[in-house]
């Protein structure tokens, strides 16, 4: 592993997870030194827990946060509004896998789907064309099932309640995947041995992530310093208002400057506006690349909530791959449902503890025990549908609350837009026809999880008025300052996001060797 | 003689709470009635008590409120609430259901009863399955009440827009002007065709 001075100026990234680890990884392979501040500690495969608490434990971001607005994560998990990762390898270590691209209509959300009240809709400044090669390229690196000769992963019990469902209603656009965890050995790492604790970091290394994928291969190189337990707290810059350095804390609170060249932030939705927030100054007095005002804004978290239904004879829907299974077939936009935009159906299982604490979040009472006692014989999806943009859900710093090293935390503000609200309404109806088409004797609506998915609030956009990075990232206020992750989305469309962070990482990447070669910084 | 530090011994029930047995019968008592599973037996309930007990012991906050909380389910009981059906026991804990004395047993019980091996058991849920090999060769696909579905994707071409809206046809690949389409888009006759989606407004 190389180890760069800290006065050295380099290319300092700012997290290691979907976004930071593949940016990590393609720049070193192209010569290029990399810092990687990672926030959260080392951990490796083998520490990995099969308990659904403990894991999280180990794994989550746990720092304070705070949130506000009319969503039910207010009242139900008020300090908790994400679920995401702090860790080497980030959210990936935590994610399940399912990589649909996105529909080359869904880049251009405000053309096709024309004025929505309230919704901050704009195209993307990329087109699915831009995209498509690097769409190609993450799948290979994530080992996309479906795609690229990988097979597809079997059918478990839980796919086979969803799949007999969705046959039975008509849907035709189902499928065990793309799902990026092996069917079959791949790229050095075996194949899954369905053993279900993928959301608990996957001991088995089958399932793709940048901790055994992305990073490894970048120290391979020896141009990797990856410095764990390392938390940004502030980008500075010089007269000129370009950025120079990154301020970090190191797990003792002491204070440390990296010095940079170029510096790229990837620490998913909530932290890469927060530190940005908290590098205004006299220059940038609304925070660092803000003179749009939209660091922060259009938070979005995709419309989501799950359905779990009961059925006579028993599912088990906890034995494999906990989401390798979807229906397609509602990811169109098809407004005479009611709204813009569509959604996925994907199954998902929780064990008994998870499920106990989001099936129906507050509830007690034989309602609630009477879900639980149901456990074995119940079959589990998520709904997974774009959302819209709105500018008043935003990521802004709480001056009042602070974390343990006294600095200002996240409060995550958020209101569902009518459309969501159709949108889910609609997704609900349609996961009971499902369940009720092979048997289901009940379904429950399950409310939204703490978000997954965070991303838009630090967005691409052509002008510089409606956004805060170009068409590679690069924040339009200051040429070497890049965002690197799902804070990147203009628009969040129907897909699940990761396959398309991994793919505009890579794609920035490219952009950032050829400028860093011909001095175009 | 009233001073600060004398508080506690004032008020002996509140530190003595760990040790009185009847609290301890009460909040197993509260769980039970909460969180009724006929099929669980009572280490899960016990050791949840206990737990919570602890947790008290922690927090001076929690101590008054559970003390509180089981003096005024006693008299809600009208006496004793452990002499109450489990209809009416449900009735007293609706009253207290907003409490930060309820509040607090609930969401405890729920994070924690439930990764206990006993309620596994109970609830049909292996645990922890990497060391087992996982479910490849333990029934990951033992369902059997359901055909065998498809697993690859359909070939069934599909329909990504379906809109009355005339989608805007490319200028030409690789003219990437957003920002021409969507001032064509905000144009009042066009979003107009969409008004009757009710979310969409024509100016
Ligand atoms: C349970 C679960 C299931 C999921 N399933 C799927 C799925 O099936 N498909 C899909 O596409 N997506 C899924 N996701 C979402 C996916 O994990 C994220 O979209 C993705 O990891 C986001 O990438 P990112 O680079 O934006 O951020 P992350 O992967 O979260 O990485 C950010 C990293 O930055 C670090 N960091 C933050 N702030 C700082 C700082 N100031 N200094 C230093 N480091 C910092 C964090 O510790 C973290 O390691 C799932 C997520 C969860 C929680």
């Amino acid at each position: 592993m190389a180890e760069i001075s800290q006065d050295e100026a380099s290319v300092v990234i700012i997290g290691s997870g979907a976004g930071g680890g593949t940016l990590a990884y393609e720049l070193t392979r192209a010569g290029i030194p990399v810092v990687v501040l990672e926030a959260g500690p080392h951990l490796r495969n083998e520490d990995y827990m099969n308990l659904e608490w403990e894991a999280f434990n180990q794994m989550a971001w746990l720092d304070p946060r705070t949130t506000s607005g009319s969503w039910r994560i207010a009242t139900d998990f008020p300090n908790l509004p994400a679920w995401v990762v702090k860790a080497v390898g980030g959210t990936t270590t935590h994610w399940s896998g399912a990589t649909p691209r996105f529909r080359a209509h869904e880049f251009r959300t405000r053309s096709v789907y024309g004025r929505v009240e309230g919704a901050n809709l704009l195209d993307w400044p990329i087109t699915l064309e831009d995209l498509a090669p690097y769409y190609d390229r993450a799948e290979k690196a994530m080992g996309s099932t479906h795609r690229h000769g990988r097979p597809p992963l079997p059918a478990n019990n839980n796919y086979k309640v969803l799949a007999g469902g969705a046959e039975k209603v008509g849907y035709r656009h189902y499928a065990t995947g793309p799902y990026a965890t092996n069917a079959e050995p791949y790229d050095g790492r075996p194949a899954s041995i369905q053993d279900g604790f993928n959301f608990q970091g996957d001991k088995n290394r089958s399932k793709w992530s940048t901790l055994v994928r992305e990073l490894p291969r970048a120290q391979e190189t020896g141009l990797l310093d990856l410095r764990p337990e390392s938390q940004a707290v502030q980008i500075t810059h010089g007269k000129d208002g370009r950025v120079d350095a990154v301020i970090y804390l190191d797990s003792e609170g002491n204070l440390h400057r990296q010095a940079a060249q170029v510096v790229c932030v990837a620490g998913n939705s909530i932290e890469t506006p927060r530190l940005l927030l908290m590098s205004a100054s006299s220059l940038f007095p609304d925070g660092l690349a803000n003179s749009s005002g939209q660091v922060g804004r259009n938070y979005m978290r995709h419309t989501t909530g799950s359905v779990y239904a009961r059925f006579e004879k028993e599912v088990r829907m906890y034995r494999g791959e906990t989401m390798a299974g979807l229906i397609a077939d509602e990811a169109r936009h098809d407004p005479s449902r009611g709204f813009v935009g569509g959604y996925y159906l994907q199954m998902i299982s929780l064990g008994p503890a998870f499920l106990a604490s989001f099936i129906e979040p507050g509830a007690w009472g034989r309602e609630f025990t009477e879900l639980m006692d149901a456990y074995a014989r119940t079959a589990g999806l998520w709904i997974v549908g774009e959302d819209m943009p709105q500018e008043s859900n935003r990521v802004t710093l709480n001056s009042t609350v602070q974390d343990r090293y006294g600095l200002p935390v996240p409060d995550v503000h958020f209101d569902d837009h009518p459309n969501d609200v159709a949108m889910r309404e609609h997704a609900y109806a349609q996961s009971d026809r499902v369940y009720e088409a092979v048997g289901a004797l009940g379904t429950h609506h399950t409310p939204p999880y703490p978000s997954t998915h965070n991303l838009g609030t630090s967005r691409m956009s052509e002008r510089p008025e409606d956004g805060v990075t170009d068409r590679w990232g690069r924040t339009h206020d200051v040429p070497n300052l890049f965002v690197s992750d799902g804070s990147l989305f203009t628009t969040g469309a129907a897909a699940n996001p990761t396959l398309t962070i991994v793919a505009l990482a890579i794609r920035q990447a490219e952009y950032l060797v050829d400028k860093l070669r011909t001095g175009g910084l | 003689m009233g001073y600060p530090e004398k508080y506690p011994a004032k008020y002996p029930q509140l530190n003595e709470m760990e040790f009185t047995d009847t609290a301890r019968r009460i909040l197993i008592r509260i769980l039970r009635v909460a969180f009724p599973h006929e099929g669980f037996p009572d280490g899960p309930y016990e050791r949840q008590a206990d737990q919570i007990f602890e947790l008290a012991n922690e927090s001076t906050w929690f101590r008054i409120k559970l003390t509180q909380g089981i003096a005024t389910l006693n008299d809600l009981a009208g006496g004793s609430f452990l002499g109450l059906d489990d209809q009416s026991a449900t009735k007293v804990l609706k009253h207290v259901e907003h409490t930060d004395f309820f509040g607090f047993i609930r969401r405890t019980t729920i994070l924690n009863m439930y990764e206990d091996e006993a309620v596994w058991e109970v609830l049909g849920y292996e645990g922890p399955s990497f060391d087992r090999g996982g479910y490849l060769d333990r029934g990951f696909n033992d369902l059997d009440w359901l055909p065998d579905p498809r697993v690859e994707e359909s070939d069934e071409p599909f329909v990504e827009v379906v809109s009355d809206l005339p989608v805007p046809s490319r200028a030409a690949p690789g003219a990437d002007q957003p920002t021409g389409e969507a001032a064509q888009a905000s144009h009042p006759g066009l979003a107009s065709t969409t008004a009757d989606q009710n979310l969409t407004e024509d100016n």
